[in-house]
């Protein structure tokens, strides 16, 4: 199925990708607002136009938390459709698009691996690694977003501490009590190292619209 | 606020805090403007590392997810009408007669709160996250009761699969300085267990994940408890209602 990036450009998504890489790099809120705001009328198409925008961001940071290759399948179609049914509770003035169907998919992903037992995950999280690899092709990786070189550069400005407690909570799904016990942090101190790296970043990189 | 409270927000929006954590955060932001705009900010920060975690869904998803959405209607934006209504596909169930244990006596005589009805705005949309109401009624088996009275709509959402309920009241007004509203399972035996403590907004708006196991046979009672909670209720109850 990696294998098949590149060979599946005949389809849909392929073009899709296109054009997500181009919102991405431009007006992505103001865009991704205007799609959820026609979604809400039943617009399957500007739905369909979100998920090409959306999906790489989406399915990947799934992917990343949940590991399993089909069970981020699952969870990602989870939350399309949990979008598309709550598109219209979506209120622009409190946030970006972005963020709201980041956090719907976050929390599931995060949901998802603390329900299903740690242990799955770890058994999987060799396999994953490799298929990550296979998905980072040349070709995504250039345009692996602007924004993600963003985000690295701003990563640089943290503690090792605050910068591995971030990454593990966020791209890791672990508790904050997981977290201490990976990093050897004394517990309770690994939710400020959170917050900590979580509030520099916020100033290196200025809030996301 | 207590600092211990406004050092969760950077956890709060890496979604890093367990069940109970999270429900008590919750309960501090209804009631916390800071944080609330700290964990907006913060989780806007946070979700900009996804794009480190890029990666292209296989073309059958896509045919997936656009298959689902053909079947499912979207959800009405929120209006005066709708406003209390489920987030997500639970189903209204009547609320059944309540059971006459010794507080539910006591229940008969609660004052009512008279309060107009008030624009719906619970906390959680602020920062884009699912409700607690939104998360409990997403579960594949998920009942919502639904309650009104004296102007106040109180509606409980329950998920036996996840063992989780969420509460959400409308036109409730804060608690008086040095109160809060307080949250309580009454078992099928009459035990009464606190599940948390619950702040109202300015709007009288406010939404809490109930903190403990919901089981079944409980039913949840919402009463007005010196600030920090009670043991034990010390108040009649204000509403009443039965999970299931």
């Amino acid at each position: 199925m990696m294998g098949g990036m590149t060979a599946a450009s005949s389809d849909a998504p392929a073009s899709g990708e296109a054009a997500a890489s181009t919102t991405r790099a431009s007006a992505t809120g103001a865009d991704l607002a205007d799609l959820l705001r026609r979604s809400a009328r039943g617009d399957e198409a500007a739905f369909a136009a979100l998920y090409d925008a959306t999906s790489r961001r989406l399915f990947g940071l799934v992917l990343r938390i949940v590991r399993d290759h089909a069970m981020s399948e699952e969870v990602t179609q989870e939350v399309y459709l949990d979008v598309w049914r709550q598109c219209a509770r979506f209120d622009p003035a409190r946030g970006s698009a972005m963020s709201w169907l980041m956090t719907i998919a976050h929390r599931s992903a995060v949901d998802r691996v603390r329900a299903s037992e740690a242990s799955r995950r770890r058994d999987d999280a060799h396999a994953a690694t490799s298929l990550d690899v296979d998905f980072d092709t040349t070709a995504e990786s250039a345009h692996a977003s602007l924004e993600a070189q963003r985000v690295r550069r701003a990563l640089t400005t943290l503690t090792d501490a605050q910068r591995s407690a971030v990454e593990l909570a966020y791209l890791g799904g672990y508790t904050h009590t997981e977290v201490a016990r990976l990093l050897d942090l004394p517990l309770g101190t690994a939710k400020t190292r959170i917050r900590d790296g979580l509030i520099r970043l916020r100033d290196t990189l200025g809030v996301p619209a | 606020m207590s600092p211990d409270l406004h050092h969760l927000s950077g956890a709060y929006a890496v979604d890093a805090l367990d069940d109970t954590e999270r429900a008590s955060f919750e309960q501090h932001l209804a009631v916390c403007a800071d944080c609330r705009a700290e964990a907006v900010e913060l989780s806007a920060t946070a979700h900009s590392l996804s794009s480190l975690a890029e990666a292209t869904p296989p073309p059958s998803l896509r045919a997936s997810v656009l298959a689902g959405i053909a079947q499912v209607r979207p959800l009405p934006p929120l209006t005066a009408e709708n406003e209390a209504e489920p987030d997500v596909g639970g189903t209204v169930v009547p609320i059944r007669r309540r059971r006459r244990t010794a507080w539910f006596a006591a229940a008969a005589a609660a004052a009512v709160i008279a309060v107009g009805g008030v624009a719906w705005s619970p906390w959680s949309d602020d920062a884009g996250a699912p409700s607690p109401m939104a998360r409990v009624a997403a579960a594949a088996d998920a009942t919502t009761v639904r309650n009104t009275q004296g102007g106040v709509t109180t509606q409980v959402a329950y998920s036996k699969q996840l063992g989780k309920a969420a509460i959400s009241v409308k036109g409730l007004p804060p608690a008086p300085d040095g109160k809060t509203y307080q949250v309580w399972y009454v078992g099928a035996g009459g035990t009464i267990t606190s599940a948390g403590l619950f702040g109202v907004d300015a709007d009288g708006s406010g939404q809490a994940l109930l903190a403990g196991e919901a089981t079944p046979t409980d039913k949840v009672a919402v009463s007005v408890e010196p600030a920090g909670g009670s043991a034990q209720p010390t108040t009649d109850p204000l509403v009443v209602i039965p999970l299931v």
